[in-house]
Formats: structure tokens, sequence, C-alpha cells
């Protein structure tokens, strides 16, 4: 199959989009993170320390995460924030605490641990409050996510100009978000991005998740405009242009969740200087993990490790 | 590693079966227009496990006449509970009865008991009667036998699709006429599990370490579920989808179910692509449910391919 490398997303950025995240920010701002923290001694090991973190996030929803820490460090870490895929649990991610950083891994609201106070199940996360853009999901979703910063600036073993973020799929989406809203970011990998170019998206494939919004349209025609409206506000592609920190972006070209051209049109959309594309043709959702997982720990090295 | 099954085995899994024969399936079904076309209708179905314990499962059935090739997702480890498995074409709804039940812990099937994942693996783990997998794997039985009362089931073919639930499910119900299975958790698990940091195994591997006197316990609560035991009576057809040769479940391994299970069996080595190897797997599920010369239904992505 080809895939075009230009594909250009119908998605167009609301003229105020910056005034509707600043407002966000403002709600959230007033709220206290108040985090707490709580060794694990199951998930703990002779290697890595685990902890249970909470802390509050927009609508006084508290966030569940996991926190990683080598064991017996010394120094100030550079640090990592995982960002969790749309259907799968958020990880433990040890495996970055072995590689000698602080890693938070974050479960935003309506994931396992984080759904106490709110859960729109799956099917339905995608989809939920989707006509307005002050009820949609991923307002509060998002903010989630970007709190994790707030939590590594607070942390004393963290060195608060060297944090990463990483993910795939939805993990991928979140992780354009945070670096476009939070210049903290130091450098993100980015694997086959979900929450880019929507509308285009569920044309492009007919496979769970995206196809919650055929669904929802399906059923609820007329509110398409309501639909495409709230969008952009949460489209990836909409955020591209505030990343300005190293990017990479990886995709696989027979991606079957996530078609792989609204993966080139966020990248191309990415304002970094430094930004570059991985696409690996034989590869699905995996995105070429296998042979790209050493990219992707090269990639962190050089950008997070200086000084080390 | 004994040459034979535990003490008790057969036992064991009488009792479940008892234990299921004693609550009636006590179904209630109501459509979900949301997810219903002009060519598929679905259902979500409440249905009574051991315990007793509600369970939620959905059920997407074709228009027109049937009965109709099935599907049957079988409980994974996992808190979310899908329609059809994330990334498989929608279209295959159209072709196929599918059946996906959330056993209890998952979302859907989270009250009283919503699972923490990871945990749900070392619920009750030093004892198996007390060991939440009981109802699980009771939970999986149960959702088959609801399944094998739909008229519009066509019961010469039956798939389990999962992971080691679907070996167990085959093992235990001979209605199941073939398996694609990824072994993740339940072949030899204390042997493997201390080999690995990487979950699931590791949920094992961690809950050992910190309860290091519970070892022999966890052995014999673990032995009831481990698949070795079990190969023997599974008599359908099976695709064992194993990880790559570096990975734990290599083929190698896996090549201890391959001797045992009574069906025809089909080892596929992951090639570390999930294009490659799912494809693979919707190749398979075609032309033993379908026929050698029918096309699969794959997503957009794939369809160049098949």
């Amino acid at each position: 199959m080809v895939v075009d490398r230009n594909y250009r997303c119908s998605v167009t950025k609301p003229d105020d989009f910056d005034d509707f995240w600043d407002g966000v920010l403002d709600d959230v701002n007033s709220i206290d993170l108040d985090p707490s923290m709580e060794i694990d001694p199951l998930r703990s090991n002779d290697e890595v320390d685990v902890y249970q973190v909470f802390y509050n996030s927009l609508d006084h929803v508290r966030i569940s995460a996991w926190y990683s820490v080598p064991k017996n460090a010394t120094g100030k870490l550079p640090a990592m924030i995982q960002l969790p895929g749309y259907q799968s649990d958020p990880p433990i991610a040890r495996e970055w605490a072995v590689k000698g950083y602080a890693c938070i891994s974050v479960n935003p609201r309506g994931k396992v641990r984080s759904r106490s106070q709110f859960d729109p199940g799956y099917p339905g996360l995608l989809t939920y409050g989707i006509v307005d853009r002050n009820s949609y999901t991923y307002r509060g979703f998002y903010v989630d996510a970007w709190r994790a910063v707030d939590f590594l600036l607070g942390r004393t073993e963290v060195d608060g100009t060297r944090i990463g973020a990483v993910g795939g799929s939805q993990g991928g989406g979140l992780a354009i978000t945070i670096a476009a809203m939070r210049k903290e970011i130091t450098a993100a990998s980015i694997s086959a991005p979900y929450l880019c170019g929507y509308m285009d998206a569920i044309e492009l494939t007919h496979a769970y998740p995206f196809h919650e919004i055929n669904d929802y349209l399906h059923t609820y025609p007329e509110r398409r405009a309501d639909v495409e409206r709230t969008i952009a506000y949460f489209d990836g592609i909409s955020f591209a242009d505030k990343i300005t920190c190293p990017v990479i972006v990886n995709v696989g070209l027979q991606d079957n969740v996530v078609p792989p051209e609204t993966g080139y049109a966020v990248f191309n959309a990415i304002s970094s200087e430094n930004k570059k594309f991985y696409e690996y043709d034989g590869h699905g959702h995996d995105a070429g993990k296998y042979i790209h997982g050493a990219i992707v720990d090269e990639f962190f090295a050089t950008h997070l490790k200086r000084g080390n | 590693m004994t040459s034979q099954s535990p003490v008790g085995f057969e036992e064991f899994w009488n009792d479940i079966d008892k234990d299921l024969a004693s609550y009636p399936i006590a179904p209630e079904i109501e459509h979900i227009p949301m997810r219903s076309t002009e060519a598929v209708d679905l259902y979500g179905v409440r249905l009574t496990s051991v315990g007793p314990y509600r369970l939620f499962a959905y059920l997407s059935i074709p228009k027109g006449p049937g009965p109709f090739p099935t599907i049957y997702y079988v409980p994974k480890n996992g808190s979310v509970h899908e329609v059809i498995p994330q990334g498989t074409a929608t279209g295959i709804r159209e072709r196929y009865l599918t059946f996906s039940i959330a056993s209890r812990g998952m979302r859907n099937s989270d009250r009283p008991y919503a699972a923490m994942f990871p945990g749900q693996l070392t619920d009750g783990l030093e004892d198996a009667n007390s060991y939440v997998y009981r109802g699980i794997a009771s939970d999986a039985l149960r959702g088959l036998e609801y399944l094998i009362t739909r008229p519009e089931v066509d019961k010469s073919r039956i798939v389990a699709w999962g992971n080691d639930n679907a070996l167990l499910a085959a093992a235990r119900r001979n209605e199941i006429t073939h398996v694609v299975s990824t072994p993740a958790y339940l072949l030899d698990t204390v042997e493997h599990a201390v080999t690995t940091s990487s979950y699931p195994l590791a949920e094992f591997s961690d809950y050992l370490r910190l309860y290091s006197e519970r070892t022999n316990e966890v052995k014999a609560t673990l032995s009831m579920y481990n698949l070795r035991w079990h190969a023997s009576s599974i008599n359908a057809e099976t695709l064992l989808r194993a990880e790559h040769a570096g990975g734990i479940y290599n083929p190698n391994v896996l090549g201890e179910l391959e001797k045992r299970i009574s069906g025809n069996v089909t080892i596929h080595e992951s090639e570390q692509s999930s294009f490659k190897d799912g494809l693979f797997a919707e190749k398979w599920l075609t032309q033993k449910l379908i026929g050698p010369n029918a096309v699969p239904i794959v997503p957009e992505h794939w369809q160049s391919y098949v």
C-alpha cells in the first residue's frame, strides 16, 4: 500500500485555541497538586523503588501514577514521563529506572486506578462529551498527563531541566500535547501518534478505537459540526506548532489502529528544528518498536543525560 | 517439572463444572443501537457465573440468515473490555458472530470486584480455591455455555480467540472447534516468571520476591492452571502464536504444548511485527472457518497484502 507522505489533514486550528487552553490551565492551576507518594514493596526490586503516586487535577479528580526510581542513585536524575495507550493499562515503567531515569507512568482519568470519579468506559472514552470543548473527555485527560511535570518538579531527586516524554499510540498523542504545553519537556519520543487528524483517521481506517467516532456520528449525524468544532481544540495537529524541543516520531506503514498518513501530517506540523521521522515498512501499530527501541534510548541519552 | 498432573487436578476442575451447573445462566439481553449498523446488531448480555457473580458481554450478530461462524473472544488479562480487539476491521462483525465477555474484575464486570492491573493475577494466589483465577476460568467457561445456546451460532465453527484462557476453555469444552491463542503466563508459570521482569509474568515474580515463604503454595495453586496439564484435553485445531526466538514463550517452549494437544497445531513464531503476525492469524482463521479461497477481512492498511 502506498502511503501519502505529504498527507494533509482537514483539521483547522481554532483562532482562540490558546485562549481556550489558557483558561483550562488557569482552572487547574487554582487546584493544589497535593501529591502523595507511597513505596510499593510488591513492585520494587533490587534495582528499582516503585511508588504509588496520587495528585489532584482538573475538576479535583485524583490521578494515580507509578513512579519508578533507580535504587541508590546519587545526584540529580533525568526524568521521564511515560504516557499510556488508549486500551492498555498504564505500565510500571521500571525499565526506565534501570536506565537511570526517574520515571512517572501516568494513569489519566478513566484509566485503571484513576476511575473512581470519572469512568466513561471503553468503548466510550473517545466520544464522551464530544459535542462541546468544555465537556470533552480529553480536556481533563490531557491536563492529567501534563500535571506529571509538576509532580516531577517537586521531587528533589529530579533535575527539572532534563525531562523527557515518551509514549505510543494514545501515549504518542499525549506526548505531542505535553511537549507543546509544557516547556519543561526537553525531548519527546512519539510513536504511532493517536488523537491526530481525527476526522481524517475515521475515514482512513475502520477499526476501534477511532471507529467509536463513526459509531457516534452514525447515531447522531446532526452533531457532526459540533464534533468537528470540539475536536479541533484537541487534535494533536493543532498543538504541533507549539513544539520546539527535539522530537522523534515513528510510524508503521501498515498500522491498523492509527493511520500512518496522520503521523506524517502531525510530524510536518511540528515546529522543532531538531525533529526526525522514522517509518517502518512491514509494521503495524507496533511502529517498528523492536528496531526503534535502541533509537529511542540513544535519543534520550543524547538529550537528557548530558553531564552524567 | 514433573511429568504428571497434580494430585486432585480432575477433582478441582470437576468441582468448577459442578459450581457452574448449580447456577442458571440467567441471561438478560439489551440491544445497543450505537454499536449496531445496517448489517450487524450488537447486544449487551448479562449472565451469571460462579459466586454467584454477574458478568457482562458483548454479542454481535450479523443480520440475515444464520447460523454464522463464531469468534469467542475469551477474557484476557487487562482492565478494558472491547467489542472486538483494537485494530480489528469492524467488517469482521458482518461475517462472524462475535462474543466478548468481561471476566470478573474487568470493566463492565467490575462490581463488586474491581481488579487492579497489575494485581489481579496474584489475588488470592496462596490457595487454589481462593485464587481469583478460579472465578476467571469459570467465567470463560460460562461465556461459552451461553454462546452455544444461541441459535445464530454455527456449532461446527466456533473459534476461541485470546491468550491462555482460550486454551483453558478449549480444554474444558469440546464445543470449541478452533483456537487462536497467544500464551502469556499459564504454561509453567513459576519457572518462567523468575526469569523476567516483564509483565504479566512479572506479577508472579514480584509476588514470590515479597512472599518467598509461600513458594510451595503458589506452585500448587498454579499447577491447577498449568496449560501443560490441560493440553491433552484440547481437540480443537489450534494456532499457537509464539514469541520470537528470544522471548519466553518462543516456538521451542510452546512445542511442549504442541506435543500434547490432541488436535492439529500450527505454531507461528512472531515476526516482531503486529502487522505480519496479525495478518497470519487472520488468514489462518479465514482458511479454517470460511474456506481456502475466502478473502480475509482485514483493516484498510493490510488489504494490499491479502
